[in-house]
């Protein structure tokens, strides 16, 4: 690679990044279109590839995000509106704007064709009729008289003058009305030392005033106008803010609250709720300015690594989990005093570096999210649908590969959704539902695993039609009696569907059978419930990491097998008599039929069992199955290796994790070998 | 090393394999292990002994007997494993395989080697790059790519039946 391409690479991906950073802030901006932060955002992505793409030779890229950046910032001026239409076209840039990054893309006609329609469907929205009216362009002139707020103080003043005042001739009601001249006042009148009527003195002046001023003008202004006064009262000045807090709805309400009528409200007071609302709005600043710290963390406190790294990290890492282990195993057996504490703090930092190296490549589900919002948005529109989307728990962390695996299983539940759930806005309001019909995706932590629901609220599933359907295909006989989630599993039969038609959405009979595989792939399980007419719920239930598992460490011959513990339900001892003379492989175990497999004999391997054997039950879907092994060892925490391409046939074990002492175990994948064997036995039956 | 450079290398490993000898370019070869305890798969092929656990990946061993339809033998002290590192399907993918025993480095220069005999010969051309005589011995240098990356057991010769002795007796006059 030369080093001109190594920077092109780099810049797709910045670029990549960019781009997937605006189709998020578009489709917030859909739901919230006065946002200035978000069209902010816009155009801040636009600017950084339309100058990236100037930059490294992508200048188709860079003449066009320039088109649309005029939009955005015309939009960022107020002098244009944002418009559906407008987002639609923008999205569509979006969307034109990955394929312009694509090498293989951009010469197309195709691209170009596109390309020549979407700037001039941009260059419409500029000289278009999307003029704001008078409320938007309002907008930046208020904004005006916000800044215009800068420089302006507030002050408090205690103005007590003396009784006798009056009698030089000054009326301290000037003096107000003079403070009143300088700014914005909020005065507040003392009454408390008139005296009653018998003792009153209209020469004298009984009344004080505390006064809040929010002014341009400097503190001496403020004294200059009690100068001729200032021996025949008590004045106290004080600053209390630098901002205008009477423009402050909480500080006048809160001063409000503190006046009552003839008592002072002391500048003690008003010190307390200045400070309540200067922390108030310092815990403010520091969010915000913790919020812009990280939108730029992405660029500071974020290192962009590949993740092949990552993978060799995760390796060394796994195998300093083995050697810890073997290390520990030595310690213990070598009785030495200082050995032992040695071998115990290794373990533990081992164990701290795995969980931060696993915690590494884990990432948040919300990666994903934006191509589902995207998908909600592009196919309801198509199919005439109104539905809204929204998803919680995104921060929820799974494994990367995970994450990849699982982006199209669940792009396929949503086009089902969207495609077959959610019905038209029409026919949900005969059904007295909401117009709009609501996908809601939902993850969260349960245990070591992750669960996520889609939820929608659309048609559900109409078991009858299920049924007939699988009749039809001769998948279950027609005096088969079936529950109802005995038949909802049905769907997850390969080559069924329900929709009657073949759509470009969904349909085509590869449907929840590969959501199921795929899902399956990565060592997760899919369920569906759902209520006929009143909507649909896929659970998915996946594991946290792929690298990692508990396990129960069993022995059989000479091999150790990992069985995950997940899954384990009880363990038995049983004599070798009583397995080999069970009829038919059923065992009574706590009064419980349990069928069982005796996995000596389906592994053929070959010499005397032990006069006792362990039989570990474990759940297989619905029932529990026992698979019989020599003995049990114990919990092992097993840091999975693949088996290797040698073994690709290879589906009763799905890895292999390293001992302590170096041998390797076998980890089984037991519904698989329930799967394998039991369809076995029925081909042999079936045979005789 | 690039696989190209490695390819230039004119140096070769020799194998013993149920009294024949063979030989690979050591540019594949990454390694050789004493016998050690293998992990028996099970459902797994045959000619698949096992995994080992070398230095914390896991290998797969291929008992090459079996792999080329020898009858198997008992391990003796002389068995190793030689830890490949093979193309399957354009992946590098690391593979052990049992011989009997390992013999010597030889430098053998391309033009010393012969074409694989395509006609009336007992060896499927495929599985071998070509014959080298050295010490009036005939060495088959194997193919250890398509060796490896063959699903089943492969008979490396095509009839079977013929002791090795005649082969080479064949091969002798042949060559006279």
């Amino acid at each position: 690679m030369t080093s001109l391409e190594n920077i092109q690479q780099k810049f797709i991906e910045e670029a990549s990044d960019n781009i997937n950073d605006l189709e998020n802030a578009l489709l917030l901006l859909e739901n919230d279109p006065e946002d200035m932060e978000i069209i902010e955002r816009v155009f801040r992505a636009m600017h950084s590839l339309k100058g990236g793409g100037a930059m490294f030779g992508f200048a188709m890229l860079s003449d066009f995000t320039h088109h649309m950046e005029n939009v955005y910032d015309l939009v960022r001026t107020g002098k244009l509106r944002i418009t559906k239409d407008m987002l639609t076209i923008t999205l569509d840039s979006v969307d034109l704007m990955k394929k312009l990054l694509d090498m293989d893309e951009i010469g197309s006609e195709e691209t170009l064709r596109e390309y020549n329609s979407l700037v001039s469907s941009i260059k419409g929205l500029i000289n278009g009729d999307n003029r704001p009216d008078e409320a938007a362009v309002s907008k930046p002139a208020e904004m005006g008289s916000f800044n215009g707020q800068q420089g302006i103080t507030t002050y408090y003043i205690q103005f007590v003058p003396d009784i006798d005042i009056m009698k030089n001739g000054t009326n301290p009601l000037f003096l107000i009305d003079e403070l009143h001249s300088l700014g914005k006042t909020l005065a507040l009148v003392n009454t408390a030392n008139i005296p009653s009527l018998e003792n009153f003195d209209g020469s004298k002046c009984y009344t004080s005033w505390e006064v809040i001023l929010s002014t341009d003008q400097d503190i001496n202004a403020i004294s200059d106008i009690f100068m001729f006064v200032e021996d025949e009262c008590i004045l106290d000045i004080h600053k209390i803010s630098e901002r205008d807090l009477l423009a402050d709805e909480r500080f006048t309400k809160m001063i409000n609250d503190a006046f009552l009528p003839g008592k002072e409200v002391r500048i003690a007071k008003i010190t307390e709720i200045t400070g309540s609302l200067q922390k108030e709005d310092l815990s403010k600043k520091v969010q915000s300015a913790k919020r812009k710290v990280n939108g730029k963390d992405n660029a500071i406190t974020s290192i962009r690594v590949s993740s092949d790294k990552i993978d060799q990290l995760m390796n060394l890492v796994s195998e300093l989990v083995i050697t810890q282990a073997s290390l520990s195993l030595y310690a213990d057996s070598m009785q030495t005093a200082d050995l032992q504490p040695i071998g115990e703090s290794v373990q533990k930092l081992a164990r701290q570096l795995r969980d931060n190296a696993f915690s590494i490549s884990l990432i948040p589900l919300e990666s994903m999210i934006t191509r589902f919002q995207r998908l909600v948005r592009d196919l309801s529109e198509e199919l005439g649908k109104e539905i809204s989307f929204t998803a919680t728990g995104t921060e929820t962390e799974l494994d990367k590969t995970i994450i990849e695996s699982l982006t199209d299983p669940l792009l396929h539940i949503f086009r089902n959704s969207i495609g077959h759930g959610i019905e038209l806005p029409d026919e949900r309001e005969k059904m007295g539902k909401n117009r709009k019909g609501e996908i809601t995706l939902k993850a969260y932590y349960s245990g070591a695993s992750v669960i996520i629901k889609i939820v929608d609220d659309g048609a559900g599933v109409n078991p009858e039609k299920i049924r007939q359907k699988a009749i039809e295909k001769k998948i279950i006989t027609s005096d088969s009696v079936l529950s109802e989630k005995e038949m909802l599993n049905l769907l997850f039969l390969p080559g069924f569907s329900t929709a009657e038609e073949v759509t470009d959405v969904s349909g085509r009979g590869v449907g929840m059978d590969v959501v199921k595989r795929k899902i399956s792939a990565i060592r997760g399980e899919v369920d569906i419930d759902s209520e006929f007419g009143q909507g649909t719920t896929i659970t998915i239930k996946l594991p946290l990491t792929l690298s990692i598992i508990d396990g129960l460490l069993v022995k059989m011959v000479e091999s150790h097998y990992v069985i995950p513990l997940s899954i384990v339900h009880k363990i038995y001892a049983v004599d070798h008599n009583r397995l080999s003379e069970s009829y038919n492989n059923l065992l009574v175990l706590d009064g419980d039929q349990i069928p069982f497999y005796y996995l000596r004999e389906e592994f053929n391997e070959e010499g005397d069992a032990p006069p006792v054997e362990e039989i570990v039950v474990v759940q297989f879907e619905n029932v529990r199955v026992g698979l019989v092994i020599d003995n049990v060892i114990g919990e092992y925490q097993a840091v999975l290796k693949p088996l290797g391409k040698f073994f690709k046939n290879q589906e009763i074990i799905s890895g292999t994790t390293i001992l302590g002492d170096g041998s390797i175990a076998l980890v089984m994948d037991t519904n698989k070998i329930i799967n394998q064997f039991s369809n076995q036995t029925k081909i042999m039956e079936e045979a005789k | 090393m690039s696989n190209e450079t490695l390819d230039q290398i004119n140096s070769y490993l020799s194998f013993k394999l149920g009294g024949e000898t063979f030989a690979a370019n050591v540019g594949k070869i990454l390694n050789i292990l004493e016998m050690t305890e293998i992990t028996k798969v099970p459902k797994a092929p045959d000619y698949i002994k096992g995994v080992i656990n070398l230095r914390g990946t896991v290998l797969p061993v291929v008992d090459t007997r079996i792999k080329f339809g020898i009858p198997p033998t008992e391990y003796t002290n002389n068995t190793c494993i030689l830890v490949m590192e093979v193309d399957v399907d354009g992946e590098q993918v690391q593979v052990g395989g049992l011989v009997d025993a390992v013999q010597a480095v030889l430098e053998i220069e391309e033009d010393e080697i012969l074409p694989p005999p395509s006609i009336g010969s007992k060896y499927r051309s495929e599985f071998i790059t070509g014959i080298a005589k050295i010490d009036d011995k005939f060495i088959m240098l194997l193919n250890m790519d398509r060796v490896f990356s063959a699903d089943e057991i492969i008979s490396i010769k095509e009839k079977t039946g013929e002791t090795i002795k005649t082969k080479e007796e064949k091969k002798q006059t042949e060559k006279v």
